[in-house]
């Protein structure tokens, strides 16, 4: 009971970045049809801000917020300079430069911030006794404090799609753009909003896994982009609400295989079994657990 | 600008030009010393894996970034076989095709049902999978874990007609690896030339341009698809088998079996020329030059100007910044903007149909007026 507590409580913490991350990429597929391999190294970007900001004296949580509008920034210029005019073109051209943006982004922070890893702050307290029992199991405060921050962020996401003027312009841009600019939609700054709102989360998720490693380097969101987008693949590309529930699972999932099969799976293949289910998954449902199939006109 | 006639004295002299530079290139690169031997192996190593990814990718429109798989297994496939039960290593490049052929068709099982992102995420992760896979503990006894396999080569080098008999040492290791490579590379290019020429890789363009339509003109989608992502990874594999004996080591650390070596591959393919046939292999060499080269530019050269600030090598950042300006000038890459040019001088057209006119025929009377 203890070490199943155990287990779904760091799974959650660690999917709840897994789900804010593919949150990013849904948001952004669904209004522009587009994968951004770029996400983890935007959020990777993001969080060398923080981390930037932070050693120029600025208050943490300031710094991630900063980070986060820098993040935006980033997010709407690359719709506007390279997803916009290249989606005319041919949507490989997209892949492409998404791809490039990857390689170019986490490049550009070896160059920048050098290659060996930096000691990260911590956003919550995360001396070897900050932590509660419930039941037996440790929850540790900065692990409880990602899983709150993501959950609340999540919330904030799901009210602004379905309460608020914007989420509604971003839905109506993603059933059919179109109809949304001739109902006056402005659909271009809908586009460049949502893609620099993905990036902002993003930013944000990358800052929680930094602080949660305590240390940052160039390779620290390669293996949080591919869980991402696994969990966005699983639930399926044009769900948010399935996009964060596949986050959660697949954490849990991971968590539980190292911890219950530390001889056969342990820490190198954790996250294999998750791998596993997805492809099952897409041989039966292609288009993901909660996404509808689409249909394509000839 | 000119006109030429397909298959007239022309043409063939294009042609002739054509195959005596490249024939030139291939007897000089055995003159040079080791070391640079051993690039030129390098850079045809990244051609052959960026030519496989072409096929699949390039003309028939499924992204992949799971080669790196595909080529990890052709190095272990040579590594096993040569190190634990000592096969010559020169049919361990069948049998590393035959494995990836068939794990490549799998693959393409999945990708029967998926399409465009949700593939490419699929093949992602196999990528990412396989080096840990390899590593994994409970493969110890067959791929010896973390430490790999080393010292994979040819004990004896064979003594080849015309090219041999090779020096001792590093040198003719070199010069006979080179040779190995460019019997490979010839048979990896015939294949899938044969395969994009044919009624085969009409269809691949085919799903490329619209899956539907083809579909509906009596493409079958299940077994083309099967067949262009099997001998892709058999392809991809045989350059895996070539890297495994070119360097001697196979680890789940090897630079081009992790994930990073299909984005190689990527780059390679897009910045040579997506869906030409030399495009890979223009690109296979002027990524591993400029890789190399770039960093010392950067360091105290021409372009310590811009990158001079950089930490680390600025590399990569500027094959990104190469990636993007193509795609909005040259989205065919370099190979298909030279096509493009040379079109606007010389022009190859199909020789007329009428040009065999079969002088018995009846010549339609002309209309009295």
């Amino acid at each position: 009971m203890e070490r199943l507590l155990q287990v779904i409580f760091n799974g959650l913490s660690l999917g709840s970045i897994y789900a804010l991350l593919a949150l990013g990429l849904v948001v952004v597929y669904r209004g522009t049809g587009h994968l951004n391999f770029a996400q983890g190294e935007m959020a990777l970007t993001g969080a060398y801000l923080t981390w930037q900001f932070d050693q120029w004296g600025i208050p943490l949580l300031l710094a991630a917020l900063l980070a986060m509008v820098c993040g935006f920034v980033l997010g709407a210029a690359t719709e506007f300079f390279l997803v916009r005019p290249l989606g005319k073109k041919s949507p490989f051209a997209v892949f492409v430069a998404t791809i490039a943006l990857f390689l170019g982004l986490n490049s550009l922070d070896g160059a920048i911030w050098g290659g060996e890893a930096k000691a990260y702050p911590s956003f919550f307290p995360n001396k070897p006794d900050d932590f509660m029992r419930v039941f037996g199991a440790e929850w540790r405060y900065e692990r409880f404090g990602v899983l709150v921050v993501v959950l609340a962020l999540t919330g904030v996401f799901f009210l602004l799609f379905k309460r608020t003027k914007l989420g509604l312009a971003m839905r109506a841009v993603a059933s059919n753009p179109d109809s949304a600019k001739l109902v006056g939609i402005p659909t271009n700054l809908v586009l460049m909003t949502s893609w620099g709102l993905a990036a902002a989360v993003g930013v944000l998720g990358g800052s929680l896994v930094a602080s949660v490693n305590t240390n940052i380097n160039q390779g620290t969101m390669i293996v949080i982009f591919i869980a991402a987008s696994a969990a966005a693949t699983l639930g399926g590309f044009d769900s948010p609400g399935g996009a964060v529930l596949s986050g959660l699972f697949i954490g849990v999932i991971e968590v539980g295989a190292a911890d219950y099969f530390p001889e056969w799976i342990g820490q190198d293949l954790r996250i294999l079994p998750a791998f596993i289910i997805i492809l099952a998954v897409l041989l039966f449902k292609p288009a993901g657990l909660f996404g509808s199939a689409r249909v394509e006109r000839v | 600008m000119i006109t030429i006639r397909e298959n007239s004295a022309g043409h063939w002299a294009i042609r002739g030009v054509g195959a005596a530079l490249l024939i030139a290139f291939v007897m000089w690169v055995p003159t040079m010393d080791y070391a640079g031997i051993g690039q030129v192996n390098d850079a045809l190593i990244i051609a052959l894996g960026a030519m496989a990814l072409n096929l699949v990718l390039g003309y028939t429109g499924q992204i992949s970034i799971g080669h790196s798989a595909f080529f990890g297994i052709g190095a272990y496939a040579t590594a096993i076989l040569v190190k634990k039960y000592e096969w010559s290593p020169g049919w361990t490049f069948f049998a590393g095709a035959a494995v990836a052929f068939v794990i490549g068709a799998v693959v393409a099982l999945p990708a029967l049902r998926i399409k465009g992102i949700y593939l490419a995420l699929v093949t992602l992760s196999i990528a990412f999978m396989f080096p840990k896979i390899v590593g994994w503990r409970k493969l110890e006894w067959l791929t010896k874990g973390q430490s790999g396999y080393d010292s994979v080569r040819y004990d004896k080098l064979p003594d080849w007609p015309l090219v041999g008999p090779f020096p001792k040492g590093q040198q003719g290791r070199a010069e006979f690896q080179f040779w190995l490579s460019v019997v490979v590379m010839t048979v990896g290019y015939l294949v899938i030339r044969g395969v994009v020429r044919s009624r085969i890789g009409r269809s691949l363009v085919a799903v490329r341009d619209n899956e539907t339509a083809a579909a509906v003109m009596g493409i079958r989608l299940a077994s083309t698809k099967t067949l262009v992502f099997g001998v892709s990874a058999a392809v991809c594999a045989t350059a895996g088998s070539l890297s495994a004996l070119r360097t001697g080591t196979v680890t789940p650390e090897s630079p081009n079996i992790q994930v990073l070596g299909s984005i190689i591959f990527l780059v390679a393919m897009i910045i040579g020329g997506t869906a030409t046939l030399w495009g890979p292999i223009v690109g296979g060499f002027l990524y591993f030059y400029l890789e190399r080269r770039l960093g010392d530019w950067s360091e105290s050269g021409p372009l310590e100007f811009l990158f001079g600030w950089s930490k680390t090598s600025p590399a990569t950042m500027i094959f990104a910044i190469l990636l993007i300006t193509l795609m909005f000038v040259a989205p065919f890459g370099i190979v298909g903007l030279a096509k493009r040019w040379s079109r606007k001088v010389i022009s190859i057209v199909p020789a007329p149909v009428s040009t065999t006119v079969n002088t018995n025929a009846p010549v339609a009377p002309a209309t009295p007026s």
